[in-house]
Order: structure tokens, then C-alpha cells, then sequence
């Protein structure tokens, strides 16, 4: 008896706060005749103020939906925690944004609603087939792109000229002139040096170049013993083992800024490097943009990454969901465009887009990515995560581990087919 | 008369009691037991996080022994904590006698300025360092290359980036230890060192028979904590090298939170911290019984 009654109290009280924990969660749903959806994304700054602007939009244009739009402001956080652990809950959000190195995992679990059903007429055929092809799973379409991220090499004009060097179009070039620019104070070749689906992402032209690939075509074998993986990972480990790219780099690589502030001749990086380079760098016509040099006898090749929109297939309203995401990007040109063009820049995935915003596309630097790099783009592919692991992990052989080509290539080939033989 | 009162006061003592650990004991069940219970309830299950849980029984720990990456990182974590917690140890106790024996006025600024990389957020300090760390403008480098040394590659090396690490994380932590030591060398009276004085005994000899031997005590408790804290150290690594160069720093944890965030393996991650708690819990009993068995 003695203690009986302290125990109760103990029980009372996490009663008590079982029950504040769990009432909390929202009753969400609709209130009335308005459905309430939720979309959640990573974007900062002037992206943010482009999707908020959007829903506000949307939710003011009809009285029937009402969307709230959320950031994390960080896209790993937001890739890694924010929504495994929404998802793991069952509080996803209605609608929300995926990569192409996510993709797949929720395309396997069945989180991705099919969106075919919900193209307006002619739509489907105004994207690019490469660009749907890359969402497409089983015939079902689940995720809508809404924008193409291509990859070139920018340089800096001035220090070229300096040392009466050309731009490398071949591989070779391309470490020669790293080389002869790489002093203490400035890296010749800027590439990013952590393992992650950026570094693959980066890696991938070469790869593509040299006519390699990781899977075969139906994705059910690695292609990852070939001599042309060997190849294409050799002159990336190279740019390491020369000292010619730096083992880490103090302002991210993902940021033109290295070749911007010039600690760095060149760079392999996005189109999105183009705003910021105009707005905080352009010095006169200090910067210059080719596309990324191929090996002898190689074929140009571009990676095109970039976000999808995607709707929660186990949403309890899909159909209103899907209908906002074509209303913003698979409808009228203006809101694609606007994205694409005035928010940052990157190519749009519909040819009716490229066509209105023709003028924009030919300015500056851009007209490089529009006239020689956009007809060698390939869509980044959907790997899963353990695949895209495997691979960066035999690229972080080559750089810093002191392997051969080959033998990277190898142990990531068993490991890739031993993957895919799980499944 | 009496007895009863007596009881009525034991009974509210034991109420008293009860009240003051309520707080503490009801955070404890919410976020630490009812979370490692659930952690082993995932850990017999595939999941993915974002469909649902599948029953596999003891699969996920069949499938981690031969797991040559796991076991890669558990060494790792060993390594790790072999350079870290002697380090550590030594590096704070000796710098606790040493400013223990400076006047008052230096002893607090000191100390002051030991403890201040502890009052830095874990994140900002490894940011900090990467800059110092840079192999091309960190300062490190300067000032290696100013005294004519070669200039080093730290992070960026497999075999330098572990002991790198390492660094920062003692500059984080000796102050906080350090100052522990001090606080029980102060309890010890200072008559034995008054006698050792008498019997001629030099400063490294007082230390050895007189401050060593009092703090036993204190040296466990460091000992054990440190020790469980580089089994579970992730943020610095996490932000500084995350896990490279080829998987050079990729510790136990870092590998569980791959395993977990980016290939959603919960419930296999969930196995591997299941064992990383276990081998932390027996390393943690075997040597609470090593340290008190000697006393």
C-alpha cells in the first residue's frame, strides 16, 4: 500500500503526457468544403519566394483547395531526415519534392502517386521523352520534372590567356591545361571531393563520354567491369592523384565561386552557376563556359539533374494534389518559364517552354549550354541509394585510396550485381 | 502515537522522493528507454520507413556479420577511441596539475580560455577547423611551409584525416575534463603534500604517490565517459569528412546513419546500433569492474 500511491501519481501523470504528445497531431483533413493539402520543399531566397508566390496563387484563384507550402531550407536535411521521417509516421506531406538519388526509393516503396492520368491533352508529348523516361516506373509517370540542370566547364578567360593556353576539348587537354594553371594559390580543375549522388552526378559525363555505363539496359546486370568505366574513372582519380584538383575545398563545390573568386582556373559545374556569376563575378568578359572535354574518340555527354514535383500516393486527395502540380508546371508556359529563366536557370523539360523563353536562352554564357551542351544531355539516372553508394565509393577509390581504374571498378561491380541480386 | 507519525514521515519522504525523480525518470522513459526498446523491436524487422514494417525474426543480425563494411567501421570506432581516450586523459589531467599550481588570477583566465571550445556549438568548431585544416589556404599549412616543413593534407588524406579529427575533438573536450580534475585535485587536503615536502619528495613523486592514487575516483568516471562518447561520435565527422576519404573516418555511427537516412535501411540500422550498444555496454561494465577491483 505504501507505495501505491506514488505509483499512481507516476501513472497519472504519463497519462497525461501520452495524451498532450499524441493530441497534438493535426486533424488536418477538410474544414468544410475546402481541402486542406500540405507541399513541402528545400528551397531558400528567391526560390522559396517563386513557390510561395505560387501557392499563394493557386489558393487565391479557387475557393476549393487551399495548399500550405513549407521549406526546410536545406536540401540533405530535407532528404535525409525531414521526409524519411514524415513518411515513416504517415505525415508525409501531399505533395513534395524528390531527386533524382531519392527517386527511386520511393518509386520502390509505392509513396509516388501515378500522375499520367492527369495530363492535360498534348502535355505529355511537349515534355522531352528522356525527361518523363527518367520519373517513368512500370509505365506509370511518378513525378513530375520541372527543370534540366546541364553540366560544362567554366573557366577563367584571363588566367588561360596568361599562360597562352587553349580550352581543352579532350581529356588529356583537360589535365595538361589543369596542370600548367594548378600554383598554391589557385586549383587548375575544381571538382567536388565528397561522397554523395553530387559527386556521381559530376562524374557521370565522363562516364557517358567514354561510352560506359553502370547498369545494362534493363537494369538488371552491372556494366561496371567494362574497360570504359576503368577509363573514365582513371582520369578522374588522375585530377586527384596530380594534385591538380584540391582533397577538399573551402567554399562547397556546388558554388561557382571557386572559379568566381578565382582560387580555382576551372570548373565543372551547372547551369545554375549562371546568375550568380553574372550578378557577384562578371568582371568584363572574364569567365568562359565549353562543354566538358571528352576523351579521344569519345562522344559529347551532359548529366541533366534537377528536382521533380511529386504527389504522396497515399495522400487522401491525389486527384487535387495532381491537379496543382500540372497547373504549375504542366499547363501554361509562363510559370515554367518564369522558374526556369527569371528564378535561376535551367532548361525547362517541355520544348514548347524552351521555344517561348528563345531570346533568354541565347544570353551570355547560356547560349553555350543551349547551342553546344543541351542536344548532348542525358537525364541523371534513378539509381538506388546502395548503387549510387557503390559507385561514389569506387570513386573515392581512384581520388584518394590509390586504386586503379580497374580495380575500383571491380570490387563496385560485385558489389552493384550483389545488390541488384538482392532484390 | 509516535510510530505513526513516524510512518506518516517515512511515507513522505518516500512521496518527496518520488516527486524530485518524476521529472527525470518520466524523460528517461519517453525519450531513452521507450526509444532503445522500439530501436530492438525495428531491428527485427525490414523497413524501409516509408512502407510498412516486415517480420524477419534475427535476419538483419545474420546479415551483419558478414557485413565487411560494418566490421570495417567498428575498428575504425576502436582505433578511434584508442588515440582519443588516452589522449584525452593524459592531455587533461596534466594540464589540470599544471594550472592548478598557478596563482589564482591566471588560474581562472586559464581556465576560462580551455573551456571556451567547449561552449561552441559542435558544428561551428568543425567548420572552424576545416579552415584551419585547408591544404591549400589553411593556416595550419602556412604555418607548416613558413617553417620550412612540406605542407600536409589532413582531411584530405586517408591516413592523416582520422587523427584529424581527433584534434578538433580533444580541443573540444580537454578544457570540460580538465576542469573536473581540478575540482577533485582541489578536495585533496593539502597536508600530504606538506608532508611529501618534509620527506623530500619532488613534484613529479608527490604526484605520482599522492595525486594519481586520489583520483582514482575521478579518473573512472573520465575514463568511461570519454570512452562511450568516441563510440558515439558522429557530428564532427559527419560535418568535416562524412565518413571519407574512401571511407577513411566512416565510424560505427556514421555507417548505422547512412544505413538508416540514405539507404532507409531502418531496420538493419537499427540491428547494427542494438550491437554498438552492446559492445559500448560490456567495454563500459568491464571496465568499471577493472578500475574498482583495483581500489
Amino acid at each position: 500500500m505504501k507505495l501505491s500511491k506514488p505509483l499512481i501519481v507516476v501513472g497519472f501523470v504519463f497519462v497525461l503526457i501520452f495524451m498532450v504528445g499524441c493530441s497534438s497531431e493535426s486533424s488536418g483533413g477538410e474544414s468544410g468544403d475546402v481541402v486542406k493539402l500540405t507541399f513541402w520543399d528545400f528551397h531558400t531566397d528567391a526560390e522559396e519566394a517563386f513557390f510561395s508566390g505560387l501557392v499563394d496563387e493557386y489558393n487565391a484563384m479557387q475557393d476549393k483547395v487551399e495548399i500550405e507550402y513549407s521549406t526546410i531550407g536545406n536540401a540533405t536535411d530535407y532528404s535525409n531526415t525531414k521526409i524519411p521521417v514524415a513518411f515513416a509516421n504517415n505525415e508525409g506531406p501531399d505533395i513534395f519534392m524528390t531527386s533524382p538519388g531519392d527517386f527511386q526509393k520511393y518509386a520502390d516503396a509505392g509513396a509516388l502517386a501515378d500522375l499520367s492520368p492527369y495530363f492535360k491533352e498534348g502535355v505529355k508529348e511537349d515534355f522531352l521523352p528522356s525527361a518523363l523516361e527518367a520519373v517513368t516506373v512500370d509505365d506509370k509517370i511518378l513525378a513530375l520534372p520541372f527543370e534540366l540542370e546541364l553540366l560544362g566547364l567554366y573557366y577563367n578567360k584571363t588566367m588561360l590567356e596568361e599562360a597562352n593556353l587553349e580550352v581543352p576539348k579532350t581529356w588529356d587537354e583537360l589535365l595538361a591545361t589543369a596542370k600548367e594553371l594548378t600554383t598554391d594559390e589557385v586549383a587548375g580543375l575544381a571538382l567536388p571531393t565528397d561522397k554523395g549522388p553530387y559527386l556521381n552526378f559530376i562524374w557521370y559525363p565522363f562516364l557517358w563520354q567514354n561510352g560506359g555505363s553502370v547498369l545494362s539496359e534493363d537494369g538488371t546486370k552491372s556494366t561496371f567491369n567494362t574497360p570504359e568505366v576503368a577509363e573514365a574513372l582513371d582520369i578522374w582519380g588522375s585530377f586527384f592523384q596530380e594534385g591538380v584538383s584540391p582533397s577538399k575545398l573551402q567554399i562547397p563545390h556546388d558554388d561557382i565561386a571557386n572559379v568566381g573568386g578565382g582560387t580555382a582556373a576551372m570548373q565543372i559545374l551547372g547551369t545554375w552557376a549562371i546568375p550568380k556569376l553574372e550578378q557577384e563575378f562578371e568582371d568584363g568578359d572574364e569567365f568562359g563556359l565549353a562543354p566538358i572535354p571528352i576523351p579521344e574518340g569519345g562522344e559529347h555527354a551532359t548529366a541533366a539533374g534537377g528536382w521533380k514535383i511529386a504527389v504522396n500516393a497515399n495522400s487522401e486527395h491525389v486527384e487535387q494534389a495532381a491537379d496543382f502540380v500540372m497547373w504549375a508546371f504542366g499547363d501554361d508556359q509562363s510559370r515554367p518559364l518564369e522558374w526556369a529563366t527569371e528564378t535561376k536557370f535551367a532548361y525547362a523539360p517541355r520544348q514548347s517552354v524552351i521555344e517561348e523563353g528563345k531570346e533568354f536562352y541565347s544570353q551570355g554564357l547560356r547560349n553555350v549550354f543551349t547551342e553546344e551542351i543541351y542536344d548532348s544531355a542525358i537525364p541523371e539516372p534513378k539509381f538506388s541509394a546502395e548503387i549510387v553508394d557503390a559507385v561514389g565509393e569506387a570513386l573515392q577509390n581512384v581520388m584518394f585510396g590509390g586504386m586503379s581504374g580497374k580495380e575500383a571498378a571491380e570490387i563496385a561491380h560485385e558489389k552493384i550485381q550483389s545488390i541488384l541480386d538482392s532484390k | 502515537m509516535k510510530r505513526m507519525k513516524k510512518n506518516r514521515r517515512k511515507r513522505n519522504e518516500v512521496l518527496t522522493a518520488y516527486g524530485f525523480l518524476l521529472p527525470n525518470l518520466v524523460g528517461l522513459t519517453v525519450f531513452v528507454f521507450f526509444p532503445m526498446i522500439y530501436a530492438f523491436y525495428v531491428s527485427l524487422h525490414d523497413w524501409n520507413a516509408l512502407s510498412p514494417k516486415v517480420f524477419i525474426g534475427f535476419d538483419n543480425y545474420v546479415e551483419m556479420a558478414s557485413d565487411k563494411r560494418w566490421w570495417a567501421s567498428v575498428g575504425r570506432t576502436f582505433l578511434f577511441t584508442l588515440i582519443y581516450v588516452p589522449a584525452l586523459y593524459c592531455l587533461s589531467l596534466f594540464f589540470a596539475v599544471i594550472l592548478n599550481n598557478l596563482k589564482q588570477k591566471y588560474q581562472s583566465i586559464a581556465r576560462t580560455m580551455f573551456l571556451l571550445p567547449f561552449a561552441i556549438t559542435s558544428v561551428i568548431s568543425a567548420v572552424i577547423w576545416m579552415f584551419l585544416y585547408d591544404p591549400r589556404n589553411g593556416v595550419l599549412n602556412q604555418l607548416l611551409s613558413s617553417l620550412g616543413f612540406d605542407k600536409l593534407e589532413f582531411l584530405g588524406s586517408t591516413n592523416q584525416a582520422l587523427v584529424s579529427i581527433v584534434v578538433v575533438i580533444l580541443w573540444i573536450n580537454i578544457g570540460y575534463n580538465m576542469i573536473i580534475f581540478m575540482a577533485s585535485i582541489k578536495e585533496i587536503p593539502k597536508d600530504y603534500y606538506e608532508a611529501a615536502k618534509i620527506d623530500g619528495a619532488s613534484a613529479w613523486r608527490a604526484f605520482r604517490s599522492i595525486t594519481f592514487p586520489l583520483l582514482r575516483g575521478t579518473s573512472t568516471f573520465i575514463l568511461i565517459v570519454t570512452m562511450i562518447a568516441s563510440f558515439t561520435v558522429f557530428d564532427q565527422i559527419m560535418v568535416m569528412t562524412s565518413g571519407g576519404p574512401a571511407s577513411s573516418t566512416e565510424v560505427s555511427v556514421l555507417y548505422i546513419y547512412k544505413q538508416a537516412f540514405e539507404f532507409l535501411n531502418m531496420g538493419y540500422a537499427s540491428a547494427l546500433a542494438v550491437i554498438l550498444f552492446l559492445i559500448i555496454f560490456i567495454l563500459s561494465l568491464a571496465q568499471l569492474r577493472l578500475y574498482t577491483k583495483k581500489g
